[in-house]
């Protein structure tokens, strides 16, 4: 089977120090990919070496055309965007602006339909630091899908959200996957969020691999459940 | 469809909204009562004080656009000043020299700032503090060019820019000149703002990364920025040294960067117009104080540090505080 966008070997290492190590996977179009694992299990770090924002082992491939190593805007421009652990917009540019500078950015496409979506059409002309936090993080979705990329990288989209919103957001991704065909890999803390909206998951611990499979499977996995807590018990 | 949507234009710029327009209106009368009713001391003063808000301008923009702090804007103004004398000694037309200087000073600048716009912060003010007094060695030890310490006579030829040299000598004809080059150049960086470009820049300004991941490059536009800014300060030193006749390495001593940049910060960056406002108040003050005590300078320090940490934003801080203050009292009043 082809994947859309393959992950071969990604590893990184700080000084003496092995934050990720040998980990590869898969993403398909329509499908949102979960990865996750106790804190320091280098998912954030993994996100950060295939997307190019910090250099790292391995290889990239997109449509079975290795990207390794090329720019982060290069890897944009291809197709393949991300989100930030942190909320990262232009908290001085008013929430069209920025929308507009993505569009630009990227060779234009959904815009219109993607404020829709994520009911961003009554702040459009407020600075994005005047609006709520639930709303920044919105906002930051909007830069990250604005262009219709095919792979969507997102680190921690629900941190900082409330229940209720997160709700919202899984509802986002779901259909982001699913009517837009793109191909999503989701870092999350939040398990509401991973099991309502993922249908693979990665576990990672300690920088490596620990266990791939459905929900269901990971849900009650009892390698998951002692990597995360300590004990089976 | 949605882009149309989502498109903006030059006509959210506040230079072109009623308001400011008025403004501008205001000011071009004040410009010529000024004018037809000044004593020459005054005219005279005026002319320096206007070219040299044009110095501040070129850092506030810096500052206001890229969040960079330059220890170094002396160079471009030295540049475009020593490059207008050595038009005229020469023999070169006058016109074309003049414009071939700022294309060289943005030029130069603008390969420099593909380096430094690498740096921010203080790494990127000690830099071009470096580069600053760079220039200014290479002007003082470059004798068979500049002349050195003893500084160069600027012979002006006839007319420049169909108009007589006397113009740009005396204090009314200078200060008209300097007042429409700094009207136009504030217009144009509102302007400049407003566009997509602009908002780009701010963009970098605020998140560089995102921007990249956003699919820009932004090491070009970065450059362009810090070439902008200093093509303004070559401006201001063109018409320096028109107004003076005669120019000097002093005027490329990091000092002089250093006033340019207490100019900016009293003025602050919350609006284009800031770098103005403090340049012209920082100059009248200066000269008031140095008519009323020899120790000016101690007590002029004193009133900067004291406006600095009474108002971090500066005079544009200042008026977004009354305006949000008045704009409160009015909702609170509404309210009743």
């Amino acid at each position: 089977m082809s994947f859309l966008f393959r992950c071969e070997n990604i590893g990184k290492t700080y000084g003496g120090v092995v934050a990720l190590k040998d980990v590869s996977l898969n993403l398909e179009s329509g499908q949102v990919h979960g990865l996750i694992g106790p804190n320091g299990a280098g998912k954030s770090t993994f996100i950060d070496v295939v997307s190019g924002r910090t250099p790292g082992l391995g290889r990239v491939f997109f449509e079975d055309r290795e990207i390794t190593g090329i720019s982060p805007s290069a890897m944009r421009r291809a197709g393949i965007s991300r989100s930030f652990q942190r909320t990262s917009i232009f908290p001085a540019l008013t929430v069209r602006d920025q929308i507009e500078l993505a569009n630009h950015g990227t060779g234009g496409g959904n815009t219109g339909e993607l404020v829709e979506m994520l009911g961003l059409g009554a702040v459009l002309d407020t600075e994005a630091e005047e609006i709520s936090y639930g709303q920044q993080r919105l906002v930051d979705l909007a830069l990250a899908l604005v262009g219709d990329p095919r792979v969507l990288l997102l680190d921690e989209p629900a941190a900082g959200l409330s229940v209720q919103e997160s709700a919202v957001l899984s509802g986002h991704l779901e259909e982001i996957a699913e009517r837009w065909n793109v191909a999503v890999l989701l870092v999350e803390h939040d398990m509401d969020v991973i099991f309502r909206v993922c249908k693979v998951l990665t576990v990672l611990a300690s920088g490596r691999f620990l266990v791939q499979g459905t929900s269901a499977d990971i849900r009650n996995n009892p390698v998951v459940i002692e990597a995360y807590f300590g004990s089976t018990a | 469809m949605a882009n149309q949507t989502l498109a903006h234009s030059f006509r959210e710029s506040p230079i072109l909204r009623p308001s400011g327009l008025i403004v501008l209106a205001i000011l071009t009368a004040t410009v010529v009562i000024l004018t037809a009713t000044g004593s020459r001391i005054t005219l005279s003063l005026l002319a320096q004080a206007t070219i040299i808000s044009i110095m501040a301008l070129s850092v506030g923009f810096l500052a206001r656009t890229a969040d960079l702090i330059s220890f170094g804007h002396a160079a471009p103004f030295g540049l475009g000043a020593y490059g207008t004398a050595l038009v005229f000694q020469h023999g070169i037309p006058a016109e074309v020299g003049i414009w071939l200087v700022l294309v060289a000073v943005f030029a130069l600048f603008f390969v420099i700032g593909l380096v430094v716009g690498k740096l921010n912060g203080i790494a990127f003010s000690m830099l071009t503090l470096a580069l600053g007094q760079f220039f200014f060695v290479a002007v003082s030890k470059l004798r068979a060019i500049t002349a050195g310490a003893d500084g160069m006579t600027v012979s002006l030829p006839r007319s420049l820019f169909g108009l007589p040299s006397r113009t740009f000598q005396t204090p009314d004809g200078m200060f008209i000149i300097a007042a429409v080059i700094l009207a136009a150049l504030v217009i144009l960086i509102y302007l400049f703002e407003a566009s997509r470009t602009g908002r780009l820049a701010i963009g970098v300004r605020e998140n560089e990364e995102r921007v990249l991941f956003l699919g820009y490059r932004t090491k070009i536009l970065k450059a362009a920025v810090f070439a902008t800014s200093a093509t303004i300060a070559g401006v201001s030193g063109v018409l320096f040294a028109l107004y003076q006749g005669f120019v000097s390495p002093e005027i490329m001593h990091w000092s002089f960067s250093g006033n340019a940049l207490i100019m900016a910060i009293l003025g602050g960056s919350l609006a284009v117009w800031g770098p103005v406002a403090g340049a012209l108040v920082f100059f009248f003050l200066r000269e008031w104080l140095s008519d009323l005590t020899e120790h000016w300078l101690a007590v002029l320090g004193v009133i900067l540090i004291t406006v600095t940490v009474a108002w971090p934003g500066g005079m544009t801080g200042l008026a977004k505080a009354m305006r949000t203050r008045i704009s409160g009292r009015e909702r609170n009043g509404g309210g009743k």
